[in-house]
């Protein structure tokens, strides 16, 4: 008797114990996440609060932590000053068109990398990769040129067709296909199933995170273009929404108004934000099934 | 892995034995534009024309590009905003490799000299020179070029800035300036009967006494290190560069001189510059109370920045005065002037050519454009005459340190038209002029020895510049 | 069998054609070009318009390696590099795992942990300056004027610390490159975190339920359970760190300014592909090729090494 109740008492005791040592676990962990979270959003903070600024104010040799005067004109001039419609159709329209493509090049490839047999495959496949380690800066100057003498000059082709490749995008997927089992395919290809249909019918639904992953990183890359559209694309019919925003704020002196340039960074941003909040679950199934196997 | 580097080792020899063979291009020298017997032919033409104007300059613009268009109803002009000074540099360099640059192009001296090492900059003496005689859609007619009254009307140093180049050749006009101007707090100056300094001696006397009075203050900001080194280099007469080799004529003894007065002046805690203090010089010249400053050098257009905040009882805290910048000799004054130019660019068509020269003539020598572009800018006009323009006349007029600041920095401008100077441009030239800037904000503040610091600055500055050429 | 075979060849570069094909015109040929230039001796862009010829030779290259302060470009890229990619890393593991092991919070939390992905580096750098910034002046002498220490040093006083010259005029190269790691970081979190954060929920649970039975610690669990089934996502996070860390130049511009060091000492934090931008500006294609060139061997060889490292260490 005064055995077992010794044994309960032991057990009483340990899940005290464990649950003290539990709640301080949890304690220190919203902790340490609050705080980073904090330090994550104080940029944010400031951004915004320098938003809604006046240039004075924000010349100040003292930063202030709250605007004096809340300047919510700054977001209409960042949004007036370029005629914001236009801009967002047009990004709209680059951004699914050259997505639909780029995800039809990306399977395709990724599936000969993944599931097809060839010579040179992976000297093929490292030689792409190689490709991802040299400063984009530099092709700038050989695509301009090439691009000219394409004569795509101010069209929506030169926004789209030359970035429709990407070696990441194409590696992220690969990786996805090969997680499925090699059975399945060969299971196919003895029914006499073909490759497009068997790509169609299993691989893209097994993979369908990724490629949506992918879609939203897309997505993002043509909201966020800048250098590029500018040099090719600056007419008023093709222009894109940051190039649209960002050349709007320069001040007579050749200054900045960076009040409503934060304005216009956070109006541009503000999408993007939405859509992860909306779409964060597609986004992290997708980058979690991909990155296995080397 | 081994396999790849074999590959690449491969490609690499491919590569080089297809180059081998080639370098063979044709050479020849860019020349000089001439005018095409006949001049303007009237044929449809667009031109375009790359500049950096926020939106209500923009406004300003187009209003006079629809007056022009009245009377060249076949020149289509397409004026693009292209972010900032440096973002037209960079994508025209780009544009050129492939024949595609705009027809005019806001642009800086070097930004010219860059352009200029393709040579497609059109020179603009056979254009300046030219009789020919153009009938407008009006019925009116002009002559192409520009007539002795309309040469005598640019203000001397603005029009001498597109000859800068070397070889003598005009290549830019001048669009709107500005320059540097000394803002001082002249209720303070007033209530303590200090009197503005026009020298530089002056300027040392006045900043002790400043100190003298409020300790906690840096009597003088100076906006940008770079402006007052060349600036200095003009006002004594010293070297700086050269449009032809060698080029970085900079590190002599004048100039360490001048540098070393400054650091003493600095570790007095006489002044600072933007880049030491670490924010806007002018929030130090605007604030109230702490520490604050009674001067502040900067651009003649920025001086609305100069301008305390208005209290509860809707006046300022302080007047502001506006003077010429302190001088070496004041007899031979020397300020910088800065601000857009334009350049026309080669093309095969003549006529493009001879229509951008039309447009930029009508916006650079007409009064009317030039009075509103710069009343909206803070900018000042390029033509003497406009200050006689009734409307600019008004302007200048109600001149004073608080709501009108900017005609008052406006009439400051007006009133030192000889004393404008442009340093050489050529390949490399904004490179000196980062590097002299460089050179003086580590000079003032570095510590150590004075002589060791001031000769390691120069020293590396020169080392710098000549790689980057 | 082997016709099968051959048919897949013919197939796989059917489906791969519309890729290579884009990336021939748009990849290959700009790195051919590239090489071209770098190997054609004071290449410029604008001198070839006007005619100019250039002749072969390795003169760039030369140059790239003259120059005065190469050896600080790559020390300041390598430097950032070794400091920010482990931090980065460790910091994101770190807050990934805590983030797994909540649930109160965990999804405003991710969300929250994500925001920097979706924002320019430059404009975020600005506001890290102004939180580092002194403003002020003649720091060191007798008259050294203060006034405001920036948020950062406000923070450190308040604990009772003596403020620090971050990345102002006198400021010390360490203090320098402790912000730069700070930022960067900053900025590199998001990703890895994702990327970290969607492979610990991809993990089997029953690895843990049968741990849990055995009664192993949790240091244990995690040394010996979460570290190696995350180990391709850790190598993945480390070889991109890696390739983007040598890519450095936004997040310096983005604090120090076009400047590239703190006002006294201009270029003082420079790095290769600054360099590189420093070369196209004044249109010397020949030498910025010959630096890229010189930065993909080096980026080569180490992700080669991460590959080599990763092959010993990594689980599959």
């Amino acid at each position: 008797m005064s055995i077992i109740t010794m044994h309960e008492r032991d057990i009483q005791k340990t899940s005290l114990r464990q649950k003290v040592v539990f709640a301080t676990v949890q304690v220190l962990l919203y902790a340490f996440l609050l705080t980073m979270a904090l330090i994550v959003l104080f940029p944010f903070y400031w951004m915004v609060i320098s938003s809604l600024k006046t240039l004075d104010e924000y010349r100040e040799s003292v930063p202030t932590f709250f605007p004096r005067r809340i300047m919510f004109s700054n977001y209409r001039e960042a949004f007036t000053s370029a005629s914001l419609g236009r801009l967002f159709l047009n990004t709209l329209y680059v951004g699914v068109v050259s997505t639909l493509l780029s995800l039809v090049i990306t399977i395709l490839s990724a599936f000969a990398f993944a599931r097809l047999e060839f010579k040179g495959k992976n000297i093929l496949f490292a030689g792409l990769l190689a490709t991802m380690m040299i400063p984009g800066e530099l092709f700038t100057i050989t695509n301009y040129s090439t691009v000219t003498r394409l004569g795509w000059m101010n069209t929506y082709t030169v926004l789209i067709v030359p970035f429709l490749v990407s070696v990441f995008y194409i590696y992220l997927l690969r990786q996805n296909f090969m997680q499925i089992p090699d059975e399945l395919y060969l299971a196919a290809k003895v029914d006499g199933t073909g490759d497009l249909k068997y790509l169609l019918k299993v691989m893209i639904p097994l993979s369908l995170p990724t490629l949506i992953s992918i879609t939203i990183l897309k997505m993002m890359g043509a909201w966020n273009s800048y250098i590029w559209p500018r040099l090719v694309a600056n007419d008023q019919a093709h222009r894109l929404i940051t190039n649209g925003l960002r050349n709007a704020f320069t001040e007579t002196t050749g200054d900045v108004n960076y009040p409503v340039q934060m304005a216009a960074v956070a109006l541009v941003s503000l999408p993007l934000f939405l859509v992860f909040v909306f779409l964060r679950k597609y986004i992290m199934k997708g980058v979690s099934r991909s990155g296995i196997k080397g | 892995m081994k396999k790849t580097i074999v590959v690449l080792a491969l490609v690499l020899a491919l590569v080089m034995s297809v180059f081998a063979g080639g370098g063979k291009e044709k050479s020849g020298a860019s020349s000089t534009f001439q005018v095409p017997e006949g001049g303007y032919d009237g044929s449809a033409v667009t031109i375009t024309f790359y500049h950096t104007m926020g939106s209500n300059l923009a406004e300003v613009l187009a209003q006079y590009i629809e007056e022009f268009n009245a009377l060249y109803p076949n020149i289509t002009v397409n004026a693009t905003q292209v972010g900032s000074y440096d973002d037209v540099r960079d994508q025209i360099s780009t544009e050129i490799t492939v024949g595609n640059q705009p027809n005019i192009a806001y642009c800086y001296p070097d930004h010219v000299a860059l352009y200029n090492m393709a040579g497609v900059v059109a020179t603009l003496d056979d254009l300046i020179e030219s009789s020919e005689v153009v009938t407008r859609a009006d019925g009116s007619t002009e002559t192409l070029g520009l007539t002795e009254a309309q040469k005598a009307d640019f203000i001397e140093g603005y029009w001498n800035e597109g000859k800068q180049f070397g070889d003598g050749l005009m290549y830019t006009l001048p669009w709107s300036k500005s320059t540097e101007v000394l803002y001082y707090n002249k209720t303070f100056f007033d209530n303590n009967g200090i009197k503005v300094p026009t020298t530089w001696d002056e300027m040392e006397e006045v900043c002790a006494a400043i100190k003298a009075i409020d300790p906690a203050s840096i009597p003088l900001g100076y906006d940008s290190e770079g402006n007052w080194f060349i600036t200095m280099t003009e006002q004594l007469e010293s070297p700086y560069t050269s449009a032809l080799e060698p080029h970085y004529l900079f590190d002599n003894e004048t100039n360490r001189e001048f540098v070393k007065r400054f650091r003493s002046w600095y570790q007095k805690g006489y002044l600072t510059t933007q880049t030491l203090y670490g924010a806007y010089t002018s929030g130090l010249f605007v604030a109230e109370n702490g520490t604050r400053s009674y001067m502040s050098i900067g651009s003649s257009a920025g001086a609305t920045h100069q301008r305390p905040t208005k209290g509860a009882d809707g006046n300022y805290p302080f007047e502001v005065g506006i003077a010429t910048i302190p001088q070496v000799n004041p007899d031979r004054p020397k300020v910088i002037s800065q601000g857009p130019s334009v350049c026309i660019f080669n093309k095969s068509n003549p006529q493009e050519v001879i229509a951008s020269w039309l447009f930029v003539k009508y916006m650079t020598t007409s009064t009317d454009f030039q009075a509103e572009f710069s009343m909206t800018s803070g900018y000042v006009p390029v033509l003497k005459s406009v200050a006689d323009h009734p409307v600019y006349k008004e302007f200048v007029s109600k001149a004073n340190g608080g709501d009108y600041i900017s005609a008052l920095s406006a009439s400051v401008c007006l009133s030192q038209q000889e004393a404008y100077y442009t340093s050489p441009a050529f390949n490399g030239s904004s490179t000196a002029r980062s590097q002299v800037q460089n050179l003086l904000a580590r000079s003032l503040s570095a510590q150590g020895n004075d002589d060791e610091v001031i000769d390691k600055a120069f020293k590396e500055a020169i080392t710098e510049c000549e790689y980057q050429n | 069998m082997e016709m099968v075979e051959n048919r897949h060849k013919w197939k796989a570069w059917l489906y791969l054609s519309p890729a290579i094909l884009l990336l021939l015109v748009f990849t290959v040929w700009p790195i051919i070009n590239t090489v071209r230039m770098a190997f054609l001796e004071n290449y410029s862009g604008l001198s070839a318009v006007r005619g100019a010829t250039f002749s072969l030779g390795i003169g760039n290259f030369r140059s790239v390696i003259q120059y005065p302060k190469f050896l600080q470009c790559m020390k300041n890229t390598v430097l950032l590099c070794i400091l920010t990619v482990p931090i980065s890393t460790f910091l994101a593991l770190l807050i990934a795992v805590c983030l797994n092991s909540i649930k109160f919070l965990q999804k405003p939390l991710q969300t929250i942990f994500f925001l920097p992905y979706v924002t320019n580096s430059i404009a975020i750098g600005m506001v890290f300056a102004a939180m580092f910034n002194i403003v002020g002046s003649f720091y060191g002498t007798e008259n050294e004027i203060v006034v405001t220490a920036g948020i950062i040093n406000n923070i450190i006083e308040f604990f009772g610390g003596r403020r620090v010259n971050w990345i102002n005029a006198g400021s010390s190269y360490l203090a320098n490159i402790t912000v730069m790691t700070v930022y960067i970081v900053w900025n590199a979190l998001p990703f890895k975190i994702l990327v970290l954060l969607g492979g610990l929920q991809s993990i089997n649970r029953q690895y843990y339920d049968a741990a849990k039975v055995d009664g192993t610690p949790r240091r244990r669990i995690f040394l010996r359970i979460t570290v190696p089934l995350l180990s391709p996502m850790i190598a993945y996070v480390v070889i991109t760190g890696f390739i983007g860390g040598f890519k450095e130049y936004t997040s310096i511009v983005g604090i120090f300014g076009e400047k590239m060091g703190p006002a006294d000492d201009g270029g003082r934090l420079n790095t290769m592909v600054g360099f590189i931008y420093d070369a196209l500006s004044t249109n010397k294609q020949g030498r910025a090729s010959a630096a890229a060139l010189i930065l993909f061997l080096i980026i080569l060889v180490v992700t080669l090494i991460n590959m080599q490292v990763s092959k010993k260490r990594v689980h599959y």
